[in-house]
């Protein structure tokens, strides 16, 4: 099985370097202080963002003073992957992927502007298809933008992996399940700093560079779609307010 | 946040209005909110839903598998509930939290489909003893407004309209057994046959009068209410009282028949919508949340 | 008899037909300016290294006044400013005080100290009345407030010192982001068409009848609860503005009372339940627009 053809296609039809074609909305929910969703191919996430509020009866022990804890959960539906799997709220995989983002996001949020309350981030996965860290990521950035929260900048997220001296970016499930190298990287696009990272699989030193400059790239270029799409929808919020509000 | 809390002022503003027919959003006390219907918005099932009731919205997706029959019913195929309420809708619903109102739900969906006449269960017989279709029903609540039964019950039977089962084929194989085999063709399904699957409509007693389609904080004001499952013809399936306070009997009759009606209506409307979407091109695009 | 449709999902709207104007939009980690005259407000940040750029930290419109700039986001929870009015709900009853959730960041407080005694004694508060606190307010009841101070650490100290404010009798409470309340000089209004509204700062809009009392023109400080059932005319006039106040909102149209009361007008050729379908919104909130801009046109100062 190859993942990359010898015209140099991969399984989809894509190029090594082209991500797959992303979509998103912010807005969806109505009860939620911020919410957006994204396409990444046909990997689908919900994000619904709380707050900031004043935390709530169960975890007042993690009250800090001096800035605001952001609390995740991730869950995936039970429809979302090929085949029906019956998984617990709190199991091991979705626990693991909720730290990974309330690190990742710990590091942009300007926490300190809100000491004393909670950020709750909401993830649901509709339709898994690989790099769901990725697309969680960019969906809750969208929906932390939604909410108004302040931020030092973007995050946006994307993986890739390495076959055959070329590297994948934006992977799939399949190409998840081919057992090579993968990379997924969260990093702030404007200030071009990483954030978290991640490397499963074994690869040679040599080949880190590669991979690392893949991976920004890839996120540059959803920064890049997102962006877009985001000052639309800013532009059509502020048309509807007379100017007449800033005076 | 999501939680309603009601003072008591308001709780009397709403409740007079019930008993002049004028509710809040200026609805009388038997219509519904805006209802929107999709299916097929999954791709990895066999038959999707999505609906959308005032502020609810949830997902269905219905995925068929092979399994084995109950022994005592063996030609006949199973059908499975399950709820999950996403922390998207409430706070409240991390973790655990939301066990409980998943439960309830679960279990009343399957007290309305078990019986003999809503979904013909002898269809999903494939080997007599040996094989079935078991159907998964698997619902997720993405945002709560209120009447959630009533949405999730709509919402189950766009899905299951939609739900295509593939056509088996049984062939005798060596020694006396049957080996099955599955199409090739992704299309050659089998659609489920929904005439008689019923849909719930809760009926909410407050004050004197009883409302449908609650809004959460109508929901707040009501002690007393009654689910019932209604099929296309107006026949109950199954009926449940559910809430603290108490219900007069002589109520009882005609919150029955409102709910009757209401349930016919609902089924007239869902079956206009389905045929419609049906008549309408394959390669349409989905609304989704985009 | 009654209506019940179901229909498949209109797409969502993406595209706006108006002018988007000349606001200068930012997003996050935009940088707005590198000359360093400028003082920071809300919604920016400096990463205090070498470089003395002024970064966005929210997705908004950039306001400068003379040597300040800010950025204020779309939406947001509310950031209680001296002088606001709010309308909140009682969350917690403690010791000599109620906890308030105003839709901010950390809840409010309303200190038993700052509310008025029925009867309008004024006199230290006894134990008795730390006891009796139940009696005047208790937990899900609607209040109005003014904020006379913030703490340091953001938490708003409430006070209905006044008769204009105080607990919140029959009425109906519609919630919108805090965003699309317009900042004049008075927000409680007695509308023409036959209600009130309080407009308050924090996002949350409390419509009621008006109040005919032959005592004072403020109020009575909300010790004069009546649950007794309210005429149908009047109830169908709130129901209505509620409806109308949804539509703008939907749309993100800024609310005041002018703005209210065009939508109301629009509004009267439709049921108020027809006021919920999503084509009869946007001509209400269209004409209202229209209205608006009209108005703009006419004069320049509200």
């Amino acid at each position: 099985f190859e993942l990359i053809s010898d015209e140099g296609y991969r399984f989809d039809g894509r190029k090594p370097s082209e991500l797959r074609r992303v979509r998103c909305n912010m807005g969806v929910f109505t009860q939620a202080d911020g919410s957006a969703y994204i396409e990444q191919g046909n990997t689908k996430v919900l994000a619904a963002i709380y707050g900031p509020h004043e935390a709530s009866n169960n975890m007042r022990s993690r009250v800090c003073l001096d800035k605001c804890f952001i609390n995740c959960e991730f869950s995936q539906a039970m429809f979302s992957s090929a085949e029906r799997k019956k998984r617990s709220r709190g199991d091991r995989k979705g626990k693991d992927m909720s730290a990974h983002i309330k690190q990742t996001f710990e590091a942009a949020v300007r926490t300190q502007l809100y000491p004393r309350s909670q950020i709750d981030i909401y993830l649901q996965v509709l339709h898994s298809d690989g790099s769901l860290y990725c697309a969680c990521v960019n969906a809750a950035t969208l929906a932390l933008i939604d909410a108004g929260i302040a931020m030092k900048d973007y995050v946006c997220a994307c993986s890739a992996s390495l076959t055959k001296e070329t590297s994948l970016i934006d992977i799939n499930h399949v190409e998840e399940l081919a057992g090579c190298a993968e990379f997924s990287a969260a990093i702030m696009p404007k200030l071009d700093q990483i954030i978290y990272s991640e490397l499963n699989g074994r690869i040679h030193q040599d080949e880190l560079g590669q991979l690392v400059d893949a991976v920004t790239n890839g996120c540059k270029d959803i920064f890049a779609v997102i962006d877009r799409f985001e000052v639309i929808t800013d532009n059509t919020e502020i048309a509807v307010s007379p100017r007449s509000l800033h005076s | 946040m999501a939680k309603v809390m009601l003072g008591e002022s308001e709780k009397w503003f709403i409740i007079h209005g019930i008993q002049d027919d004028m509710r809040n959003d200026g609805r009388s006390c038997e219509d519904y909110r805006h209802i929107e219907v999709e299916t097929g918005v999954v791709s990895n099932t066999h038959g999707s839903s999505r609906l959308r009731l005032g502020s609810s919205e949830l997902l269905v997706g219905v995925k068929v598998e092979l399994g084995s029959p109950d022994p005592k019913a063996p030609n006949e195929g199973l059908i499975h509930f399950h709820v999950d309420c996403s922390p998207n809708a409430d706070p409240s619903f991390q973790g655990r939290g939301g066990e409980d109102l998943s439960a309830n739900i679960s279990c009343i969906l399957t007290r309305i489909y078990c019986n003999k006449s809503s979904i013909d269960l002898n269809t999903l017989g494939i080997i007599p003893h040996k094989q079935c279709w078991v159907v998964h029903v698997d619902v997720l609540i993405l945002e709560c407004g209120g009447n959630l039964l009533d949405a999730v019950s709509i919402a189950v039977k766009a899905a299951l309209h939609n739900t295509g089962v593939p056509n088996i084929q049984v062939t005798d194989g060596d020694e006396g057994t049957q080996e099955i085999s599955l199409p090739d063709d992704p299309n050659d399904v089998k659609f489920i046959n929904t005439v008689n699957a019923p849909v719930l409509v809760t009926i909410s007693k407050v004050g004197s009068r009883h409302v449908v389609d609650a809004s959460s904080e109508e929901e707040l004001c009501c002690n007393a209410s009654l689910v019932m499952g209604v099929t296309k013809r107006g026949r109950t399936t199954g009926m449940r009282k559910m809430g603290g306070g108490s219900l007069d009997p002589e109520s009882i009759p005609e919150m029955i028949e409102t709910g009757k009606n209401i349930g016919r209506q609902l089924h007239i409307s869902l079956d206009k919508l389905l045929k419609t979407e049906q008549g309408m091109a394959e390669d349409i695009e989905k609304a989704g949340y985009l | 008899m009654s209506n019940i449709t179901i229909r498949l999902p209109s797409t969502r709207r993406t595209q706006n037909q108006y002018e988007t104007g000349t606001s200068y939009l930012v997003t996050p980690g935009d940088v707005i300016t590198e000359d360093t005259d400028y003082m920071r407000g809300h919604g920016t940040y400096c990463t205090g290294d070498a470089d003395d750029k002024l970064y966005s930290s929210v997705a908004g419109v950039v306001e400068r006044i003379n040597k300040l700039i800010c950025v204020r986001a779309l939406k947001s929870r509310y950031t209680g400013e001296v002088g606001d009015i709010v309308v909140g709900r009682v969350k917690e009853v403690q010791q000599k005080r109620w906890k308030i959730e105003t839709n901010s960041r950390l809840d409010s407080i309303l200190q038993l100290s700052s509310v008025n005694l029925p009867g309008g004694e004024l006199r230290r508060r006894s134990a008795t009345d730390e006891l009796n606190m139940r009696s005047y307010l208790n937990e899900g009841d609607l209040i109005s407030a003014e904020v006379p101070q913030v703490n340091v650490d953001g938490i708003l100290s409430l006070h209905t010192r006044s008769l204009r404010y105080g607990k919140l009798s029959q009425g109906c409470l519609v919630i919108v982001s805090p965003s699309l309340i317009k900042r004049r000089k008075n927000h409680i209004h007695n509308l023409s068409c036959g209600a009130s509204i309080i407009l308050a700062n924090n996002g949350y809009i409390w419509i009621y009848t008006t109040q005919h009392s032959s005592q004072t023109e403020e109020g009575d400080g909300g010790f004069i609860i009546s649950n007794e059932s309210i005429p149908i005319e009047d109830r169908e006039i709130i129901c209505r503005l509620r409806n109308c106040i949804k539509c703008l909102a939907k749309r993100s149209v800024v609310l005041y009372d002018t703005s209210i009361l065009y939508a109301y007008e629009a509004s009267m050729s439709y049921k108020v339940k027809q006021l919920l379908d999503d084509e009869v919104c946007d001509e209400i909130v269209n004409k209202t627009i229209y209205l608006l801009q009209q108005a703009n046109v006419g004069n320049s100062e509200y």
